[in-house]
């Protein structure tokens, strides 16, 4: 009775210290051969190294051996980089194993003990990574918590995972079921076929080289925009790796000078996936269609595009200016 | 039964042609076309252009400032054990650096200590560029707990009480601020720059904190000046590549076949220059590599971190204590943030690359033949997007293109000294 009473104030007293834990469904996934995690709706790809025995290996939950292990959440809902974020690995004492929910947590009367790793909430604005050096093998649940600063609301996902992870379980089976059923798909509803005739007539386009002849050159040519945009440079030709301004020239189809535009300019390296190493603006109208462009700079020679977005009153044109250097 | 001699003829006759095949690639090896040789002598030390002047920096070209710089450069007395100077980790002889994984002074730096050579030429400092001019990166080693851990106002009052250094300085920069009053001008026991010394340094007045901050960015000013004249000096494939432009028939011999091969792949199908390019070998950018974290730490934040920091740093090119009137900062004012900077650090220089070992920003990779296989694989980054594709070389093309790299030292120490 007494026992009791004791256990009925110490749940009573938590639940109104801890703040409330809202949708507690949350937790690690596969989705599109990207590992997510879910704290509630807020999703990060999730990913687990042992870079001192597995390198680049990634792993989604399960870890093949206990040892140095960095997980690494990488927002794909951007509020998670203002949120306090708190880590928690706990060893497995729900008896539960793959079904541990946050309700099972929450039933954990000394969940400190329990505790192997715990990282105090951080604001991590770009990435969120720890590192836990795992002593044992064994079944783990990992907590991830983020509190939503302005209502204090807190938001979480629950992962059990292995370390030491040695069987597939099932995994072996369902996949193999998969592939069954996806091979019968593709061969009763006639896909297969089509893919293999688009392939042959593919092959043969290049083999006898017409393919490559025929197609067509990737020119950038602002034919539909209305207006007419030149770039000159007052430092002299474009070199790579010095900051630089250019003066840049807007017109109309006719010839005649846009002036009071809105300019704003964006480039990159189309083919290497990444943009200007700098963020360069338009900081002066110099009249006739003349706005002078600060900040630019390459850091490597090949092929640039330059995306200049003009808006007027009459809308808004964007054109490319592509650039060899 | 008659087919077989003929077929074995076939054989050697087929293995014969493949082997004069190579033989002939090999003699062609020195045929470079016109673009080829431009893109060589884009990065050849003859194309180095005059160094640009640092307006932030009223001393940066005088040379009672470099002389005075070269003192402070070399004196262990700026560290908290009076044993740390910036040369113990930038070492003259190693090419300013130090041969270590990380730097080893009062306690670890958090990344390799790169070389100084050539740096007067970057926009940023650091791996992860958190400081934007020379002099002021020269002044976060010795107030850094790692480093010389000592506090500006312990190196300003060291400065005043040398006779010697005192009239170096203020021949420079004027009249050292008068800051022996304690109490107002606190004493920090613990030197390095902590939580004692942040309680010390908030009690002060804004004017003093800014007599003290001035007279300590001066004293980064010099060593700048110095640091400024230490140069990368003509390593055998500038020789090369001069040879080449004056049709000089002895520049072919001054590289060895592979070496050769080797550079070829460089500027082709190894991608190198796409970071590695100009002179100086290196686009001074932030780029991410998927190199793995170090032994018991988390994945780098790189750039992503470092820009943050040198927006809001006191001592950058658009703060109080830069000599430049007009604040002109294009690449601080223009400067780049967003999440493609997670993970990314600064393109080191190529120059001297065999003797900086081991490589890196936390010396993760020993050898030279460890970081090209590195590239080779381009694996996934940790964090961020690893820029590099896998380039598919093959184990040859790996020699050939360490074979090339080792051919780009220079003499250690070039460097001006002022001193006797």
């Amino acid at each position: 009775m007494k026992w009791t009473s004791i256990r009925f104030l110490v749940v009573l007293s938590l639940s109104v210290l801890l703040p409330q834990v809202v949708a507690a469904h949350g937790g690690v996934v596969e989705e599109d051969d990207l590992c997510v995690i879910k704290v509630s709706y807020l999703r990060a790809h999730f990913k687990v190294y042992q870079p001192r025995v597995s390198g680049h290996e990634q792993f989604c939950e399960d870890l093949p051996i206990a040892s140095e292990s960095v997980f690494v959440m990488e927002y794909l809902h951007d509020s998670l980089a203002t949120m306090p974020i708190d880590f928690r690995i706990i060893r497995d004492v729900t008896g539960k194993g793959r079904f541990a929910r946050m309700e099972d947590i929450e039933k954990i009367d000394d969940l400190d003990s329990a505790t192997v790793f715990y990282q105090a909430a951080t604001i991590e604005q770009d990435v969120f990574t720890v590192i836990h050096d795992f002593a044992d093998e064994g079944d783990f649940i990992g907590i991830v918590s983020a509190t939503q600063p302005d209502t204090k609301k807190v938001y979480a996902a629950v992962f059990p995972f292995e370390v030491g992870f040695t069987g597939f379980g099932y995994w072996p089976l369902f996949v193999a079921a998969l592939i069954v059923l996806q091979l019968q798909y593709l061969l009763m509803s006639g896909r297969f076929k089509r893919w293999f005739s688009r392939q042959r007539s593919a092959v043969l386009a290049a083999l006898c080289g017409c393919f490559v002849l025929l197609a067509p050159v990737d020119t950038i040519v602002a034919e539909e925009a209305e207006l007419r945009v030149t770039y000159s440079t007052p430092s002299g030709p474009l070199e790579i790796n010095r900051i630089h301004s250019w003066v840049l020239h807007v017109e109309s189809n006719e010839g005649l000078p846009v002036e009071n535009a809105q300019i704003s300019v964006e480039g990159g390296m189309p083919e290497h996936d990444h943009g200007l190493p700098t963020r360069p603006r338009v900081t002066e109208e110099l009249g006739g269609g003349d706005y002078r462009l600060e900040g630019m700079r390459f850091h490597m020679r090949g092929y640039w595009e330059i995306v200049v977005t003009v808006v007027t009153d009459r809308g808004s044109t964007v054109i490319i200016i592509p650039l060899q250097l | 039964m008659s087919i077989r001699p003929l077929l074995f003829v076939g054989i050697v006759v087929a293995v014969m042609v493949v082997f004069a095949a190579c033989q002939s690639r090999d003699a062609k090896t020195a045929d470079w076309t016109e673009q080829e040789i431009a893109v060589l002598r884009s990065l050849s030390l003859d194309s180095l252009q005059a160094l640009p002047p640092d307006p932030s920096n009223a001393v940066a070209d005088d040379v009672p400032a470099r002389r005075f710089g070269e003192r402070l450069f070399f004196e262990p007395r700026l560290s908290v054990n009076n044993g740390i100077s910036c040369a113990t980790c930038h070492q003259p002889i190693r090419y300013f650096s130090d041969g270590l994984p990380r730097g080893q002074a009062i306690g670890t730096s958090e990344r390799n200590t790169p070389s100084i050579i050539g740096t007067a030429y970057s926009p940023w400092m650091y791996w992860d560029g958190r400081r934007d001019s020379q002099w002021s990166q020269a002044l976060s080693p010795l107030e850094d707990p790692n480093e010389q851990a000592s506090n500006r106002i312990r190196i300003v009052r060291q400065i005043a009480n040398d006779p010697s250094y005192r009239e170096q300085y203020e021949a420079l920069f004027g009249t050292l601020p008068a800051i022996d009053d304690r109490e107002r001008f606190p004493d920090i026991a613990g030197a390095a720059v902590g939580e004692e010394w942040r309680a010390a340094w908030s009690s002060m007045t804004e004017e003093d904190r800014r007599a003290v901050n001035r007279a300590f960015s001066n004293i980064g000013k010099a060593i700048a000046a110095f640091e400024r004249s230490i140069m990368p000096s003509v390593s055998r494939f500038d020789k090369y590549v001069a040879g080449l432009s004056d049709n000089d028939p002895a520049a072919a011999t001054l590289l060895t076949t592979d070496e050769i091969f080797g550079l070829r792949l460089f500027i082709g199908k190894a991608n190198c220059t796409q970071c590695h390019n100009g002179p100086l070998l290196t686009n001074h950018e932030f780029h991410n590599t998927g190199v793995l974290s170090s032994p018991g730490e988390l994945p780098d934040i790189g750039r992503a971190a470092g820009v943050r920091e040198v927006i809001k740093n006191p001592f950058n090119c658009g703060g109080h204590y830069s000599d430049d009137p007009e604040r002109r900062c294009s690449e601080l004012e223009f400067v780049r943030t967003g999440p493609e900077l997670i993970g990314a650090v600064r393109t080191p220089s190529l120059r001297n690359v065999e003797f900086t070992a081991p490589y890196m920003h936390k010396g993760q990779i020993a050898t030279l033949a460890e970081v090209l296989l590195h590239y080779n694989e381009a694996p996934d980054s940790m964090i961020g997007h690893n820029e590099a594709k896998p380039l598919d070389l093959s184990g040859r093309e790996l020699r050939q293109l360490e074979a090339f790299l080792r051919t780009l030292g220079g003499q250690a120490d070039s460097y001006q000294s002022e001193s006797m």
